[in-house]
């Protein structure tokens, strides 16, 4: 369910910029109508790095200008399209599907005029942004322009303060929306400075929290290269944040936001220019495991590439990480330049969605798909990168079906166990103790009980579970035939729903959610006999 | 500009997905088949076994399957599809 209205929200794009106006307090449009105003001049190229939803780019084509605007969400880029159609300047504008740091492989030299990007800079991780801007520097024609619109994080704690109670709630809503994660640029200047251009602030806005830079290619720079962006070593370590970070991932890892990592390169160990490259998403377990298991093993290249936080195999299955996001992460990084081979080692798990071939054809490094669990690595890589049927295939163990029941319980908790407490707070520890009950007898007999998805299996699980109590309550205390009556109810209800919700933590069932029509019938039948038969027996 | 979807829609378009992800099923051409064996190399569940004389692969355990769709998408030659039955 909960997944359902995450995905909802994502489809409202229309939203965000309702959203965005709101908490910027109107002043975005003001700044965009200024620098439009101010730069944008009849006849010229603008390319718009992370059009969102147009309304900057049909600006910029209205004074008659011819603009490429690139974004890499699809939704954003059809609300874009929709704008665009309403508004009649098609033959203005292109729009493409294009990852910002890859606009240099896409677009010539000297081909733009202007270029220029609102509320897009913050959202590149801070290599992503040092590439892309040194894109732009060869994309500009002579006495071509780069006008950079962005949040910034202030100077001064009064009014860091005071643009925190706007950015808290701006933060959350571009998540909800987006799922991405604004990160207000700090010393932007300076990193323009570094890629070679000379950039003022022509406005400002919200206690200096909105920025509008105004930047031109130094005239005798251009050649200088970036420094290869190497993040660090990794070593596993506990700390109080990691353990609050894995109690937190134990119960709720399934409501946002993840933990999750700076993307870019690591190194595990200490590598050498012949070491084995690893490619993972930036959900931050993720990246931890795969510490744990391999230090002290192995010395390799970690590139850690963005996959909004997620696993990968639901980062790729979902969309969120995909061949275009690491063939941006493989430029960014200049991994090419750190090692002397072209192999990339990816999780086998995120095959549902990176094109292999894609990167194969574009970038010239070669695809390897590595084991399903991390701890297969130093095997699979001695091995020469062989790996044994075992290492290919996603299992279920009991250890992953008590975890999974941790994280599902976790949210159900938050759902049921909290409305009852409060409520009917007498039912609390009974539930409680049913759901744990029926969830762990489940977990650990879920490869023994009979059919092959949750809701059939939720048949001998509650008749399991009802032979139980009855037996009880004849044998051991017993009760009244009304109360049996209701505990009858109230587990058979449980039983399905507990085994029909743990199904969508299985990795090896599918579409759990095409029960769901069942499980309303079926409540409401159970609903129904609560409250007819007792009527009709005289027990109420 | 087009609507928007409701809370209820995406509840009903979810679970109609959910229904037809329960009965897609891999489709194999064994005569695309160039013997690339990348489909044998991601399947989480064990589905593909190579045949290394013949070079190609077969299809096995379609039980098993859980319609990740890994297997069409890394397949260079096209040779697997992922629909279906009657479609």
């Amino acid at each position: 369910m909960a997944t359902v209205f995450m995905k909802w929200l994502e489809t409202q794009p229309e939203k965000y910029d309702r959203g965005i106006q709101l908490l910027t307090l109107g002043k975005l449009h003001k700044l965009q109508d200024r620098l439009v105003g101010l730069l944008v001049r009849p006849g010229m190229r603008v390319l718009e790095i992370g059009c969102g939803t147009g309304a900057l780019t049909v600006a910029i084509a209205a004074k008659g200008a011819e603009v490429v605007g690139i974004d890499l969400d699809s939704g954003m880029l059809a609300q874009a399209e929709n704008r665009l159609a309403a508004s009649g300047l098609y033959k203005n504008v292109v729009l493409e599907h294009v990852d910002a740091a890859l606009i240099a492989e896409r677009f010539k030299p000297n081909s733009f005029d202007l270029i220029v990007s609102s509320l897009a800079f913050s959202e590149m991780s801070r290599d992503t942004q040092a590439y892309v801007l040194s894109a732009c520097h060869s994309l500009l024609a002579p006495g071509g322009r780069l006008a950079i619109l962005d949040e910034m994080s202030p100077h001064g704690w009064t009014a860091r303060f005071a643009v925190a109670m706007v950015h808290i709630p701006l933060r959350f809503i571009t998540w909800m929306l987006t799922r991405t994660t604004t990160n207000p640029l700090r010393d932007f200047q300076g990193t323009l400075e570094r890629a070679g251009f000379r950039a003022d602030v022509i406005e400002r806005t919200l206690l200096g929290s909105l920025c509008l830079f105004l930047a031109e290619p130094k005239l005798d720079d251009g050649s200088q290269p970036l420094p290869v962006s190497f993040k660090g070593r990794l070593r596993y370590r506990m700390s109080l944040r990691t353990l609050l970070v894995d109690l937190w991932a134990v119960f709720f890892r399934i409501i946002p936001p993840y933990p999750k990592m700076q993307p870019g390169l690591y190194s595990i160990g200490q590598p050498t220019p012949d070491s084995p490259v690893l490619v993972t998403g930036n959900f931050e377990l993720t990246v931890r495991r795969l510490v744990k298991a391999i230090d002290h093993h192995l010395h390799v290249w970690l590139l850690v590439v963005d996959s909004s936080g997620i696993n990968v195999w639901c980062a790729a299955g979902g969309g969120f990480l995909t061949a275009e996001r690491i063939i941006g992460a493989l430029s960014t990084s200049r991994l090419d330049e750190v090692v002397n081979h072209r192999a990339l080692i990816l999780p086998q798990l995120c095959a549902n969605g990176v094109d292999g071939w894609l990167i194969r054809k574009q970038t010239k490094w070669g695809v390897h798909w590595g084991p399903v669990r991390a701890a297969d690595l130093p095997a699979y890589i001695q091995a020469g990168r062989k790996k044994t049927e075992d290492m290919r295939q996603v299992r279920f163990p009991l250890r992953d079906r008590l975890e999974m029941l941790a994280a599902t319980m976790g949210f159900y908790a938050m759902l049921i166990l909290i409305p009852v407490a409060l409520l009917w707070p007498s039912s609390f520890w009974p539930l409680l103790a049913a759901m744990l009950g029926l969830s762990l007898f489940y977990a650990i007999t879920l490869p023994w009980l009979p059919g092959i998805d949750g809701l059939a299996k939720s048949l001998p699980l509650g008749l399991i579970a009802l032979a139980g109590m009855l037996l009880y309550s004849w044998f051991v205390h017993s009760t009244a035939l009304a109360d049996i009556f209701n505990r009858v109810v109230g587990l058979t209800g449980l039983s399905v729903f507990v085994g029909a919700e743990l199904q969508g933590m299985s990795p090896r069932m599918r579409g759990e959610q095409a029960n769901w029509g069942w499980e309303a019938i079926i409540a409401v039948l159970l609903g129904l006999a609560y409250w007819l038969i007792p009527r009709l027996m005289g027990w109420r | 500009m087009a609507e928007s979807p409701s809370m209820l829609e995406m509840l009903t378009e979810h679970i109609d997905l959910a229904r037809r992800l329960r009965v897609l099923q891999i489709h194999f051409y064994p005569e695309r088949c160039k013997g690339v064996w990348q489909c044998y190399e991601v399947c989480p569940v064990g589905c593909w076994r190579p045949d290394y004389e013949k070079r190609v692969v077969a299809f096995e355990h379609g039980e098993r399957c859980i319609a990740c769709g890994a297997c069409v998408l890394q397949c260079p030659e096209g040779a697997i599809e992922l629909k279906v039955a009657d479609d």
